[in-house]
């Protein structure tokens, strides 16, 4: 087991005739994950490496109905369109990649998305990985295999960067995951650390999960507030970035669009103190992570 | 990225919201071209300074001149004061607070508002939009409502708020806020202060510490001043340029960092790159290095790992030996919160 992306995962790469799509599309067919599409307006007839490529994801759908994930490389101005048109054809789970999609964009496909009942990961997301099952996205890039081990801890993360950074950690010490995801820095963003920690109570191979989180937004302490009303359950080991915070003015945004320094909710303290009220251990450094997981496996 | 109150201000203008008659001031003896009475307020960043004197009013143009003289002086929560906004004075029969943001709860846009606004407001409703049906007139009438605002002030503030709502997405904000939208007793309403912050940030955050900082990576660099403060330095600044960007933006962003006055040492870290070409990053900070004068002496610590790593090292250590820099270079094999430390008993090391 694992979530959201397995053996069965069957993906669309709308944008696939782009550099970054090109590229996601090359890494994941080498990482053994079946590409079945990809999507670009008027460039319908071509093929990337081996990939068919059509005008609209409704003729992609229709000739490949096992497509069950799209992973969307278009740019910024383009995501919100595409992201809708994946929805509208139905397909259940929509990874998008692309940085500094509006944040007013962002509501209307994640508005959008329930609405029709799909999973949206991202927008800025690296990617979704299960170890030795499959991956969706850039996450890994040509390590992939070094950084990434099969195993029995989940690993949710705002930072890209930081997904495969815990990860190599643990793979380092011996332990390793069941799914690996960068859910993406945006302000607004499909699924929060709480959609997918419930996903993982699910999920019987996860047994711990790390999270990375930093200041801005509130999907720190809805983690808190789940565990208090018992809808997550599992042991949490996180690390939160952003202490030095307090010294900056206000509305200052840092390396994430989604990183805005605030005071009360959403600040560096406003987080810590709710993870440990409820019982999440924190990890000051990344370093720390492994021993702390240990405890909990 | 926060604006300050004129700027604000000046997207109000544009978007036909009522601001009261003002004139921006940046030097002493210049004139106030309207009629007193006068509200002097410091533009800075800190939320807070009315608390820290920064808003003063006067009643005459000499009394208003002192007043400017004394502000342009001052420090507001260690932010030297550079202008003034010398507004009218308006009389207020009530303060409101109206403002739209992202909710990440609700995952969408947020009306909050009060009948009571002004600098002290404790609460504010908050109504979640639909950002698909959109924020439609009588929805906003019916939150105003909700929110107990009385019959006579409804329509004019609804449109004000629609006014706001409009800046709000066509200039892609986090926030857009009027705190207070005054009614004055001629029953007009004209928002005098405004608190903006756009979804940009900055290209280099001023800290105030002595060890400059070049991070790379949205999450990396965030944790990596953290630890830099963890193990006891002081960062002058925090910056990210991840992205594989290019030597030039490398070079200019370093000359910016390096420019900070009494530094005693630079920090260049990054997580393990993906993409990112890591000699031509570090050519880069090497220009940007060189044009630097007096030529930096302090400890340059370098921990970056990734694509053509070795080949930067080795660029690194042939630069140091010939041109007499103080280079230290690290690859993953350090980790973050070491290479910390090295740069802080680097820095320190014969000081403090």
């Amino acid at each position: 087991m694992a979530i959201l992306v397995d053996k069965k995962t069957r993906v669309l790469v709308q944008g696939i005739t782009g550099n970054e799509g090109s590229r996601a599309a090359k890494e994941m067919l080498s990482y053994g994950t079946r590409v079945l599409a990809g999507v670009t307006p008027s460039k319908g007839g071509q093929e990337i490496h081996g990939v068919p490529v059509y005008d609209t994801v409704r003729e992609a759908k229709n000739r490949h109905p096992e497509i069950n994930a799209s992973l969307i490389v278009v740019p910024a101005f383009a995501v919100k369109d595409a992201a809708i048109e994946a929805i509208s054809a139905g397909i259940p789970l929509i990874n998008i990649l692309t940085e500094l999609v509006s944040p007013k964009d962002c509501s209307e496909i994640i508005a959008w998305a329930k609405i029709k009942g799909a999973r949206v990961i991202g927008p800025a997301s690296v990617g979704v990985i299960s170890p030795g099952k499959g991956k969706i996205g850039s996450i890994g890039s040509a390590d992939v295999d070094k950084i990434f081990t099969s195993g029995p801890v989940g690993v949710i993360s705002k930072s890209g960067g930081m997904t495969s950074e815990i990860s190599i950690i643990l793979s380092r010490a011996g332990i390793g995951q069941s799914t690996a995801i960068g859910i993406g820095g945006e302000q607004l963003i499909g699924s929060g650390f709480s959609d997918l920690l419930m996903l993982f109570e699910q999920d019987p191979q996860t047994k711990a999960v790390v999270l990375f989180g930093e200041v801005g937004g509130g999907y720190e302490e809805q983690v808190a507030k789940h565990i208090k009303s018992k809808k997550i359950t599992k042991p949490i080991v996180a690390v939160i970035a952003g202490k030095f915070t307090n010294r900056l003015p206000h509305g200052t945004v840092l390396g994430h669009a989604g990183a805005i320094v605030g005071k009360g909710a959403g600040s560096y303290r406003s987080k810590i103190r709710a993870l440990k009220s409820a019982g999440v251990i924190l990890a000051d450094v990344l370093e720390d992570i492994p021993e702390a997981v240990k405890k909990l496996i | 990225m926060k604006l300050y109150e004129f700027e604000g201000q000046n997207l109000f203008k544009k978007y036909g919201i009522p601001v009261p008659e003002s004139v921006l001031i940046s030097k002493t003896g210049q004139k106030i071209n309207f009629d007193p009475p006068y509200m002097l307020k410091a533009q800075v960043l800190s939320g807070d300074r009315k608390k820290a004197g920064g808003i003063m009013s006067a009643n005459s143009q000499s009394s208003a001149q002192k007043a400017i003289a004394a502000l342009l002086k001052k420090e507001v929560n260690f932010e030297p004061v550079k202008k003034v906004l010398a507004a009218k004075k308006l009389n207020p029969l009530a303060e409101y607070y109206l403002s739209f943001s992202y909710d990440t709860g609700s995952q969408g846009p947020v009306f909050a508002v009060s009948p009571k606004g002004g600098s002290g407001i404790a609460n504010a409703d908050v109504f979640p939009i639909d950002i698909i049906f959109g924020l439609r007139p009588f929805v906003v009438r019916e939150y105003l409502a909700k929110a107990g605002f009385i019959s006579d002030d409804i329509t004019k503030v609804a449109d004000i708020a629609q006014k706001l709502w409009q800046l709000f997405l066509d200039e892609n904000l986090v926030l857009s806020e009027i705190n207070p939208l005054i009614k004055t007793k001629k029953k007009e309403f004209i928002a005098a202060d405004s608190k903006i912050i756009t979804k940009t940030r900055r290209r280099v955050e001023h800290l105030g510490g002595d060890i400059a900082i070049l991070a790379s990576g949205g999450g990396a660099s965030v944790l990596s001043i953290d630890a830099l403060i963890e193990a006891g330095g002081d960062p002058a600044n925090y910056t990210e340029y991840s992205g594989n960007p290019s030597a030039e933006l490398v070079m200019e962003l370093t000359k910016e960092v390096l420019g900070q006055k009494n530094l005693k040492g630079c920090w260049v870290v990054g997580g393990t790159a993906n993409f990112t070409d890591i000699f031509e990053t570090l050519s880069g900070f090497v220009r940007g290095l060189r044009q630097i004068k007096p030529k930096p002496a302090y400890p340059i610590v370098i921990r970056r790992d990734g694509p053509r790593q070795k080949e930067a090292a080795e660029m690194l250590r042939a630069v140091a030996k010939k041109e007499g820099y103080n280079f230290h270079v690290f690859g993953s094999e350090t980790s973050i919160a070491s290479s910390a430390r090295t740069i802080v008993d680097l820095s320190y090391k014969n000081k403090k």
